[in-house]
């Protein structure tokens, strides 16, 4: 087993990875920019290492430096968490060139999964079905065929795409132009390569995906799979496992394990992975892509399997035999995942970077956060604004749905704006508590919502706790010359008079 | 000690009559009891007709439960003025809706701009945010420069 290993990533999730090398007893290399000196990755790690400026460019997605920083401390596998350089098969060769492990499948089998034309090509030839699309990059008039034969509305999408960038919606003929158009150059701005294909769109789809897991001797399993059709912006923003629709199906859940399995084997895939499908309303499943590292959600998949998905992974790349079967994967309960991040959901989810004053995390009973923050700890504007993922494991759906909106209220973030409050009204919606899930939920949940009236007494609270904290910030006037808000200050200088 | 305030833009008074922990106070008129503590700072411990709540306060609001109250202390004297206004009639400002990075500028001084024109790219946490005119106009000065870290509610631009 590996002495040492230096974890690629950032936030949250370098914080996970952390957590398992120290109860496998692997000492952990964490490696930072300058904006995350300060950062609890970098507090946690036996060891650490700087590797540049704030803007990752210069930092975690610098091969080179991060290369550097392994040989210097001397680990000897590097785990790239997701994100950055997760999917990167260069990085891959580099680590293996450098003598070092990485943390994750092949070279080839990132490459293969990387262009999503070449893995749907994979897909169909593993015999996973896909939805209806173009065979490779498409320009208008290709766009404009197919669209012609498969009927719109269609969906253009970056040929490198990954996060709901370089998409596209197409309902008629007259927008394709100016759709391909915007699609390109956000697809070359994102990922320096401005190739779109099409594919028939999908209405109201539930995103479905497969938890895979197989080692370098051939063995692949499946551990089930997660539901994530509550996106904004095409990101997922609450998950959940197992999927309401799967888990009263069991043959779905096989034939989509089984379909997931032939697409990854044909790609010669190991160490932990995701194949995602959509799943349209007659419970057709179509592969979507294969994400090639460990997905963001991969606590809920833990905590109704019981597995450390990262002590495999770690366990499979230093060589070691898979000692599950299939036989032996049990999905007892159910999991959600709220990503807890730095954001006003009523604002268009607009990014809200700033200093986290006060923090009251839940606790209790089936209560898991993976997280980076602490009181005090000012969140960068540079990255990504997920701050922690709140997950919760209860018997049934509904109890895990209640304990959610339970540990929310607990929750408490001061500083910065989050979307705590936001969660705990989708929990309460009931066509989420109905299981009526598609990846158009929100946008349909923001024109349907009724915000719930406060109850009568609690403007009179309010309004209690804004007069004596200006009354205490005016007694505490001198003393403190930091910024205070306008209607503190407006209240300091009524008293002052 | 009385204070103005709006509550989500509706005007309400409050007046303190005893401070904490055994508070009394008139909330629009109605005189109230109420045991308050301060736990940690920036949180307030209210009993009130046997109820308990925890106020939490934020940078213009205070948020219970899950509850957000938006709220603006005002002075008193001042609520009779007519209100100052925000600069010169017919000019409208742009400001960053975040702390983030001017990542592209998109017009210069005497460009002339359509409602629903883009003026300034202001980057933070990976989300590009187009900054648009809200209507025609001549735009009359750009401090945002490209490459710039800006505090939310800086000026971005000037459209007149």
């Amino acid at each position: 087993m590996f002495r040492k290993v230096l974890v690629a990533n950032r936030g949250e999730i370098a914080v996970r990875v952390m957590r398992t090398l120290r109860e496998m007893g692997i000492a952990s290399v964490a490696v930072y920019s300058d904006a995350d000196r300060n950062s609890l990755h970098v507090r946690m790690a036996d060891e650490a290492e700087r590797i540049g400026p704030a803007p990752s460019a210069g930092s975690y997605l610098r091969i080179d430096r991060i290369l550097d920083a392994a040989r210097k401390h001397g680990a000897a596998a590097i785990h790239p968490g997701y994100g950055f350089l997760s999917e990167n098969a260069e990085f891959a060769d580099a680590c293996q060139d450098a003598g070092l492990v990485f943390i994750g499948p092949s070279a080839p089998s990132i490459r293969a999964m990387g262009s999503k034309t070449a893995a749907r090509r994979m897909a169909i030839a593993a015999g996973a079905p896909v939805v209806p699309g173009t065979e490779g990059p498409v320009t208008l008039a290709g766009a404009r065929d197919f669209a012609e034969v498969a009927g719109y509305p269609i969906l253009l999408k970056a040929v490198a795409g990954g996060g709901g960038k370089g998409m596209r919606r197409v309902d008629r003929e007259s927008e394709l132009e100016a759709a391909l158009r915007d699609a390109a150059s956000e697809a070359r701005r994102s990922f320096r390569n401005a190739e779109i294909y099409a594919e028939k769109l999908i209405e109201r789809p539930r995103h479905i995906e497969i938890q895979i897991l197989g080692d370098r001797h051939g063995n692949l399993i499946h551990l089930g799979e997660r539901e994530c059709s509550i996106q904004r912006r095409h990101q997922k923003v609450m998950e959940e496992c197992p999927s309401p629709l799967v888990d009263l199906r069991p043959e779905m859940r096989h034939a989509m394990g089984e379909a997931a399995i032939r697409a990854a084997a044909a790609a010669g895939y190991y160490n932990a992975g995701t194949v995602e499908f959509l799943v349209d309303r007659e419970r057709r499943f179509y592969f979507l892509e294969m994400n090639t590292r460990l997905q963001v959600e991969h606590p809920i998949t833990e905590l109704v399997t019981g597995l450390d998905l990262v002590r495999l992974q770690v366990q499979i790349a230093a060589g070691a035999r898979l000692h599950l079967k299939q036989r032996d994967i049990h999905w007892r309960g159910c999991a959600i995942e709220c990503r807890i991040c730095a954001e006003e959901p009523y604002n268009g989810f607009l990014p809200s970077p700033g200093k986290i004053t006060r923090l009251t995390r839940p606790l209790g009973p089936g209560v898991r956060i993976d997280g980076a923050i602490y009181p005090g700890w000012t969140v960068p504007m540079e990255y990504d604004p997920l701050l922690a993922k709140l997950a919760v494991w209860a018997p049934r759906r509904e109890e895990a749905t209640d304990r959610m909106i339970r540990a929310l209220r607990e929750y408490d973030v001061g500083g910065i704006r989050t979307n705590l409050g936001f969660f705990r009204q989708i929990l309460e919606d009931p066509e989420f508590r109905a299981g009526h899930l598609h990846t158009g939920f929100i946008d349909e949940f923001f024109e349907r919502r009724r915000p719930p009236l406060p109850p009568a007494d609690l403007a009179a609270v309010a309004a209690l706790a804004a007069a004596l904290h200006a009354r205490s910030r005016s007694q505490a006037e001198g003393s403190t010359s930091t910024a205070v808000s306008p209607w503190l200050r407006a209240g300091r200088s009524d008293l002052l008079r | 000690m009385k204070l103005d305030l709006t509550i989500d833009g509706v005007p309400a008074r409050i007046e303190i009559l005893l401070p904490p922990p055994a508070c009394r106070f008139l909330f629009n008129g109605d005189e109230r009891a109420a045991d308050v503590e301060t736990p940690e700072p920036g949180v307030y411990s209210v009993i009130m007709n046997g109820r308990t709540y925890d106020a939490r306060i934020e940078e213009n609001a205070v948020v219970i439960d899950g509850f957000r109250f938006v709220i603006d202390v005002r002075d008193p004297r001042r609520l009779s003025r007519a209100p100052s206004g925000s600069g010169r009639a017919g000019v409208e400002t742009i400001a960053a809706p975040m702390h983030g990075k001017v990542v592209r500028v998109l017009v210069a001084p005497g460009d002339r701009v359509e409602a629903g024109q883009g003026v300034v790219v202001v980057e933070a946490m990976k989300m590009q945010n187009e900054m648009k005119a809200s209507r025609a106009g001549r735009v009359a000065t750009v401090p945002a420069k490209e490459g710039a870290t800006v505090a939310a509610g800086e000026v971005l631009a000037t459209i007149e």
